[in-house]
C-alpha cells in the first residue's frame, strides 16, 4: 500500500514491477493463510463475513494478478493495492469472525460452491465497475480535458467498456450459478427462503444486472450509461451486503 | 588523435545553401575515400540530411588547421566559389562528442526530440562503417551517441507525446478506439491538414478512406492518392453508418453537422463512438455535439494546443537531457568535459 502511494506520487508511467511482485508476494501469503483456515475447519472458507470478505480480497487480488501480467495493464495495482488494504483494514473488525460454534454457518461442498460462485461474482462486478470507473474518468478527459486524455495511461474506452462489459456477464453467469447452487441447499426448520432479506437482496441483485446486460444488448446501452448502471448497481452491493447479511436468519444465524 | 565536427544546419544557414552542400548517399563512400586518401582524417562519416550536411572525423591534426583544411575540402567537393562564415561550424573535444550525443537524441533537430534523425544517424555511420572508413575512435563515440539516444528516450520525456496537429488526432483516435484497424475514415473536403490527418491514420492502421469534396474531381483525385474512395458531397452523411472518424475542412459559412443532424445517424450508427476532427475555420460542426454520448469532437484549436503542450513538456525536459549527456560525454572522455576546454592532451577516446 505504502508503495503504492509512492507509485501515485512517482507517476503510472514508471515501471511498478516491484508493486506486483509486492501483491504477488501478499497473495501467496494469503492464499496459504486461507488454506490453513480452510484445513483447521475442514472446508472452504467462507463461513462468516470475515472469511467472505478476504475471500473477495482474494479474488480481487488473482484477477489483479492475471491482469497485470500483460504490462500495460499493471499501472492498475497502484490502484488495486490501497482498496485491498481498506479491505483487510475493514475485515479485521470483531463482529465480523465471531468464533465457529458447534454447528457451522455453511456446511458441504453445495454450501462451498455457493458462497464461491457468488463471492468471485461480487469480484467481477467490482472489477467491472473500477473499469466503468476509468471508462468515465476517461471518456470526461476525451470531451473536457483534452491534454490530460493523451497524457493519461488508461486503455481506449471502447476496450474499457468491452472489459466492463464482459466483466460484468462472468459475474452475472457465477452469481447465477451461486444462486442455483444455493436453491438447492436442505431448508432449515421454520426459514422461509423468500421471506430472507439476502434472498430477497439476491433476487433483485440478479434482476438489477440481467437489466443491464439485457439492455446493454438489446437497446445499445453502451458507454457511459452502461458504465453508469455498472457503478449504481455495484455501490448498491457494497452499501447494503453488511446490512443484508445480518438481517438474513439464513446467512446470520 | 580527436574527434572534430564541421558542418551547417537548420540553426546556421538557409536550406538553399544547406541543399548546395547536401552529399547523395550514393556519393559519400567516394568522398570519405578521397578525405582519408588526402590524409585530413583517418576516419570519417558524414551526416547528410534536409536539415544538416556534417562530417565527423578522427584526426590527428591540430584542431585549428583541421577546421582550416576541412572548410576547403568541403568547399572543394561541391565546387563552393564562394567564402563561408559563420554558417559553418566546427567543432573540437569535447563539444564534438557533445554535440554529435544531442544529434542523435533529437535535442539539436528542428522538431526538438524527433526520432527520424537517430535512423538517419544510424544509416551514416553504417554506410561509412561498411565502407570502412571508420575505426575504434569514431566507432566508439557512434555506439555511446545510439546507447545514449536509447537511455534518454527511456528516461526522459523528450519524446513523449505528438507535436503536430496530425500526429495529435491520431493520438486521440488511439485513445478512443481498442485499433485502429477496422475503423474506416472520412474526409469532408479537401485540404492539406485533412489530408495529413488522414495519411497519419492510414498509416496506424485505419482501414479506408472515404473522401467528400464539393468538387467531385478534387475528391477523386485525393481518393486515388490516398487509396480511398470519392462520394459525392449531398452524400456524405450517408457515410456517417459506416464510418468512425471523420475529418472536416470545408468552406462552409455555416456548421454543416449539428445535434439535430447527428442524432438520428448516431441512432443507425448504434451508438458506437464516432470521432470529429474539425479543422475547418469557420467551423464545420457545432460545438455542441461534443455533448453527445459516444461523440467526441476536436477542432484544430484542440489539437494545437495539446501539440503546443507537449512541445513546452520536451522543452522542460531540455535540461535534464543535457545533464545526462555531460555525463556520458565525461565518461566517454575520461576527462572534466567541460564546455571551456578545448582538447585533450592525452588520447581522447580510448582505443580498446
Amino acid at each position: 500500500m505504502i508503495y503504492s502511494v509512492f507509485l501515485w506520487r512517482k507517476g503510472f508511467r514508471r515501471d511498478d514491477r516491484v508493486n506486483y511482485l509486492l501483491l504477488l508476494a501478499a497473495f501467496v501469503l494469503h492464499t496459504l493463510a486461507m488454506f490453513q483456515r480452510g484445513f483447521s475447519i475442514n472446508r472452504c472458507p467462507v463461513n462468516n463475513l470475515f472469511e467472505a470478505t478476504m475471500f473477495f480480497s482474494w479474488a480481487a487480488t488473482l484477477a489483479f494478478l492475471i491482469v497485470g501480467a500483460v504490462r500495460r495493464f499493471r499501472f492498475l495495482g497502484a490502484f488495486a493495492s490501497p482498496v485491498l488494504f481498506a479491505v483487510g483494514v475493514f475485515a479485521l473488525m470483531p463482529p465480523l469472525d465471531p468464533p465457529h460454534g458447534p454447528k457451522p454457518e455453511f456446511s458441504g461442498g453445495l454450501a462451498s460452491l455457493h458462497a464461491a460462485m457468488i463471492l468471485l461474482a461480487y469480484g467481477a462486478f467490482g472489477i467491472g465497475a473500477a473499469a466503468a470507473g476509468m471508462f468515465l474518468t476517461q471518456q470526461h478527459n476525451l470531451k473536457f480535458n483534452k491534454l490530460r486524455a493523451v497524457l493519461s495511461v488508461l486503455p481506449p474506452i471502447q476496450r474499457l467498456d468491452i472489459v466492463a462489459t464482459r466483466v460484468v456477464l462472468i459475474g452475472f453467469v457465477l452469481l447465477t450459478i451461486g444462486l442455483a447452487a444455493g436453491g438447492q441447499l436442505p431448508r432449515p426448520e421454520g426459514v422461509t427462503y423468500w421471506k430472507d432479506a439476502k434472498v430477497l437482496w439476491s433476487a433483485v441483485l440478479w434482476v438489477l444486472y440481467a437489466g443491464l446486460l439485457f439492455s446493454r444488448m438489446k437497446f445499445d446501452f453502451a458507454g457511459r450509461r452502461f458504465a453508469l448502471g455498472t457503478i449504481g448497481v455495484f455501490s448498491f452491493v457494497l452499501l447494503t451486503f453488511w446490512v443484508t447479511n445480518l438481517l438474513s436468519p439464513l446467512h446470520h444465524p | 588523435m580527436s574527434v572534430v565536427v564541421i558542418g551547417l544546419s537548420h540553426r546556421t544557414s538557409p536550406v538553399e545553401l544547406r541543399e548546395r552542400f547536401a552529399f547523395p548517399d550514393t556519393h559519400i563512400p567516394e568522398v570519405l575515400q578521397t578525405l582519408r586518401n588526402s590524409g585530413l582524417a583517418d576516419e570519417a562519416v558524414i551526416l547528410s540530411t534536409c536539415n544538416r550536411v556534417e562530417l565527423y572525423t578522427s584526426t590527428k591534426l591540430e584542431s585549428a588547421q583541421a577546421f582550416q583544411e576541412l572548410k576547403k575540402f568541403l568547399a572543394q567537393a561541391h565546387d563552393y566559389p564562394g567564402t563561408l562564415g559563420d554558417e559553418l561550424y566546427t567543432l573540437d573535444e569535447p563539444q564534438s562528442v557533445k554535440h554529435l550525443f544531442k544529434v542523435a537524441c533529437g535535442l539539436d533537430s528542428m522538431v526538438l526530440g524527433e526520432t527520424e534523425i537517430l535512423g538517419q544517424l544510424k544509416k551514416a555511420y553504417d554506410l561509412a562503417l561498411q565502407s570502412g572508413h571508420t575505426g575504434a575512435r569514431l566507432n566508439k563515440a557512434f555506439q555511446r551517441a545510439f546507447n545514449v539516444a536509447k537511455h534518454i528516450r527511456t528516461e526522459t520525456n523528450i519524446q513523449r507525446g505528438s507535436i503536430s496537429v496530425a500526429s495529435v488526432a491520431v493520438e486521440l483516435a488511439e485513445k478512443i478506439f481498442s485499433t485502429l484497424s477496422g475503423h474506416e475514415v472520412m474526409v469532408i473536403g479537401a485540404g492539406d491538414t485533412s489530408e495529413k490527418t488522414a495519411r497519419a491514420l492510414l498509416s496506424r492502421g485505419a482501414k479506408g478512406i472515404v473522401v467528400a469534396n464539393r468538387s467531385y474531381d478534387k475528391a477523386e483525385a485525393l481518393a486515388k492518392n490516398l487509396g480511398g474512395r470519392a462520394v459525392n458531397f449531398e452524400d456524405w452523411m450517408r457515410e456517417f453508418e459506416t464510418i468512425d472518424i471523420a475529418i472536416s475542412s470545408t468552406s462552409a459559412p455555416n456548421h454543416i453537422l449539428d445535434v439535430p443532424r447527428l442524432t438520428p445517424l448516431m441512432k443507425r450508427r448504434h451508438r458506437r463512438p464516432l470521432l470529429l476532427i474539425d479543422i475547418a475555420v469557420p467551423r464545420d460542426i457545432d460545438p455542441a455535439v461534443n455533448k453527445l454520448d459516444n461523440v467526441y469532437l476536436y477542432n484544430v484549436d484542440d489539437l494545437q494546443s495539446i501539440a503546443d503542450d507537449y512541445l513546452q513538456q520536451r522543452k522542460e525536459e531540455i535540461a535534464q537531457c543535457e545533464a545526462i549527456i555531460e555525463e556520458r560525454v565525461r565518461g566517454l572522455l575520461g576527462h572534466s568535459g567541460h564546455p571551456g576546454h578545448g582538447h585533450s592532451p592525452q588520447p581522447a577516446i580510448n582505443n580498446a
